[in-house]
């Protein structure tokens, strides 16, 4: 279970103190999917940072599977981001000095898994991306949809907890949108992961057990 | 950290090394260009400090002097390992005399055919010619022969004291080292025809190169009791050693000053090179990386460019050297009015422990130090701050 207890953020910027997340507060079972949908600037990249550990609220707890990831050292937060949480970014965010093979053994790596496994594990899901033949190739040589799905396969495979992902679909066509979303659900339910998607995407939201919309740093209407 | 885990980052760091290519090979060439030059500097400091070496030991002295030998010592029992030959002399004091000139002299006794084959001072004859063994003749200093008034051919009268029996002796050739205390009152003559015998004898002993002349006095003195003595070229001339010493200083200090300037180079470039890469450990740090791993992995990213930059740059040096080693470069213009390249002033920079590792060593603890800036923005930045900037 994923529990939220009144996170706010704040920046600073040019343009002064920006209140990115005020007093959110919610609850995400284990193995849901939830939609955090809202314009850009309501604060679902911040939120999304917030739970998968990249950033820390100025005030509030996160609870994640048990831990409060809010108060762990910076050490201990990275540990438990690499074994429980898998980052699907807008653009992909591809190593792209690393292959398409070496990004997805990347994760497998940091969480020590052996020569071996990491290499079934890797044709096993590039396999399942339908980029079995990509491996060797570099980031660059791919599409924008082969990047996205590379770093899904490259999000899940270390098995983890928890699946964020921040408009995935965004920078896609609406076909290739819609490949992408029915093989991130597909991939992230076949693993047990909770999902939190930010979308703008009306698919992921109707395909999403919940739905969380934020406005401006706070939560509209609570679901879930 | 595990060797599983170190091999996963040092493989990572190879890759990003090798991916960068233009990058890499861009911060790589001032390492290589640092450590090339260097080596062949220190080689050339090296090879001059050999050069002095060489011409101020060979000119006459030896790297070693014994003195109060005893004639029942053979010159073969000094031929101990290390060294290369041992040259008989025997030093008499007396008086030279042409007419009215007369100089007080020392008159040394010398084999003229072994003085040819390992001392130089024959090269430094200005006049006539050298001696001949069992000739009745002597080699004499420009100075003396000036004050003398005498020339090759010239007639000479040597004496043990005033009013001692005079023996007469002809002038073979007149030579000029530039030497001071060569130059002054100093003759040498064949040893068979020496006006007096004497009980003891000193002698000019030279070594093998990489052998220090106090080994070799330590096992002398195993060897020979007193009062036969043994004096290292260290001793005879301290004014060289200390050139010596202060050329190595000054070279250490081109050496650190060389790095100091060029780890600026290298420092901008690394912050290029790194933060070119932001996007990449701002990545990691999402995947999980630990601060402590990216910066582990700058670290050893400096390390690989460093080892192969660092090869490369001693390949080149080396063979730069060797290059030069062949035939020698010759700084005759530049020394010869120095007394410390009187035989020649042909240099041959020479390869040392020190001269080749330094340069290596310095590249690296300089692209280390260098590297702490930008490591340090990469790993102190959050993650979040790193994604949103792209």
């Amino acid at each position: 279970m994923i529990r939220v207890q009144g996170i706010s953020k704040e920046y600073r910027s040019g343009r002064g103190q920006i209140q990115a997340l005020t007093d959110v507060s919610f609850t995400i079972e284990k193995n849901n999917t939830v939609a955090v949908f809202g314009k850009s600037g309501s604060g679902k990249t911040t939120l999304l940072y917030c739970l998968g550990g990249l950033e820390r609220p100025e005030r509030g707890k996160i609870t994640c599977f048990g831990v409060e990831i809010h108060s762990l050292s910076e050490k201990a937060l990275c540990l438990f981001q690499r074994r429980n949480i898998g980052f699907v970014f807008q653009h992909g965010n591809l190593l792209s000095y690393l292959t398409v093979y070496e990004n997805i053994a990347f994760s497998l790596a940091l969480n020590n898994f052996d020569g071996k496994t990491i290499a079934k594990r890797v044709h096993e899901l590039l396999e399942k991306v339908g980029l079995a033949e990509t491996g060797p190739a570099l980031p660059h040589e791919l599409s924008g949809g082969e990047v996205q799905r590379v770093s899904v396969a490259r999000a899940i495979a270390h098995s983890p907890q928890m699946l964020l992902a921040d408009e995935p679909t965004a920078s896609l066509d609406t076909d290739t949108g819609r490949d992408l979303v029915q093989l991130m659900f597909n991939m992230g339910r076949e693993h047990g992961c909770t999902m939190i998607i930010a979308t703008h995407d009306q698919e992921i939201i109707n395909l999403a057990d919940a739905f969380l919309p934020l406005r401006d740093g706070k939560i509209e209407k609570e679901d879930g | 950290m595990t060797f599983k885990h170190l091999k996963f980052w040092i493989r990572t760091a190879f890759v990003f090394l090798f991916r960068s290519g233009r990058s890499t090979v861009t911060l790589s060439l001032m390492v290589v260009m640092a450590v090339a030059v260097l080596i062949f500097l220190s080689a050339l400091a090296v090879g001059i400090n050999d050069a002095m070496i060489r011409n101020s030991v060979g000119l006459y002295s030896g790297h070693i002097s014994g003195f109060s030998l005893p004639q029942s010592l053979d010159t073969q029992r000094l031929k101990i390992h290390g060294v290369v030959s041992v040259l008989k002399r025997i030093s008499i004091p007396g008086i030279l005399s042409n007419g009215n000139n007369i100089e007080t002299i020392t008159i040394v006794g010398v084999d003229p055919a072994a003085e040819l084959k390992t001392t130089a001072i024959w090269k430094k004859t200005v006049s006539g010619k050298f001696l001949k063994n069992a000739d009745r003749t002597v080699f004499l200093s420009h100075q003396l022969a000036d004050k003398l008034g005498v020339q090759p051919g010239n007639t000479v009268r040597f004496a043990l004291g005033l009013n001692k029996n005079q023996i007469q002796f002809i002038v073979s050739g007149i030579y000029k080292t530039g030497i001071d205390y060569l130059d002054r009152g100093i003759a040498f003559c064949p040893f068979e025809v020496l006006p007096v015998k004497k009980d003891t004898w000193e002698a000019a002993i030279f070594i093998q190169e990489g052998f220090e002349p106090e080994s070799i006095i330590a096992e002398y003195r195993t060897l020979i009791s007193e009062p036969a003595g043994f004096h290292s070229w260290k001793e005879m001339m301290p004014d060289l050693l200390q050139l010596i010493d202060l050329n190595y200083i000054s070279m250490g200090v081109v050496t650190v000053l060389v790095f100091g300037v060029v780890s600026l180079g290298i420092a901008c470039a690394f912050v290029i090179f790194i933060l070119k890469n932001l996007r990449e450990y701002g990545i990691m740090k999402a995947m999980g990386a630990t601060p402590q791993e990216i910066g582990r992995l700058i670290v050893i990213e400096v390390i690989l460019m460093n080892l192969a930059a660092s090869s490369i740059g001693v390949l080149i040096g080396v063979l730069l050297v060797f290059i030069t080693n062949y035939s020698g470069i010759d700084l005759t213009y530049f020394t010869s009015h120095n007394r410390y390249f009187v035989v020649s002033g042909v240099v041959f920079p020479r390869l040392t422990f020190f001269s080749l590792c330094l340069p290596p060593i310095l590249a690296l603890f300089f692209s280390l130090v260098s590297a702490i800036w930008p490591a340090a923005i990469v790993t102190r930045r959050k993650a979040a701050d790193i994604l949103r900037s792209f």
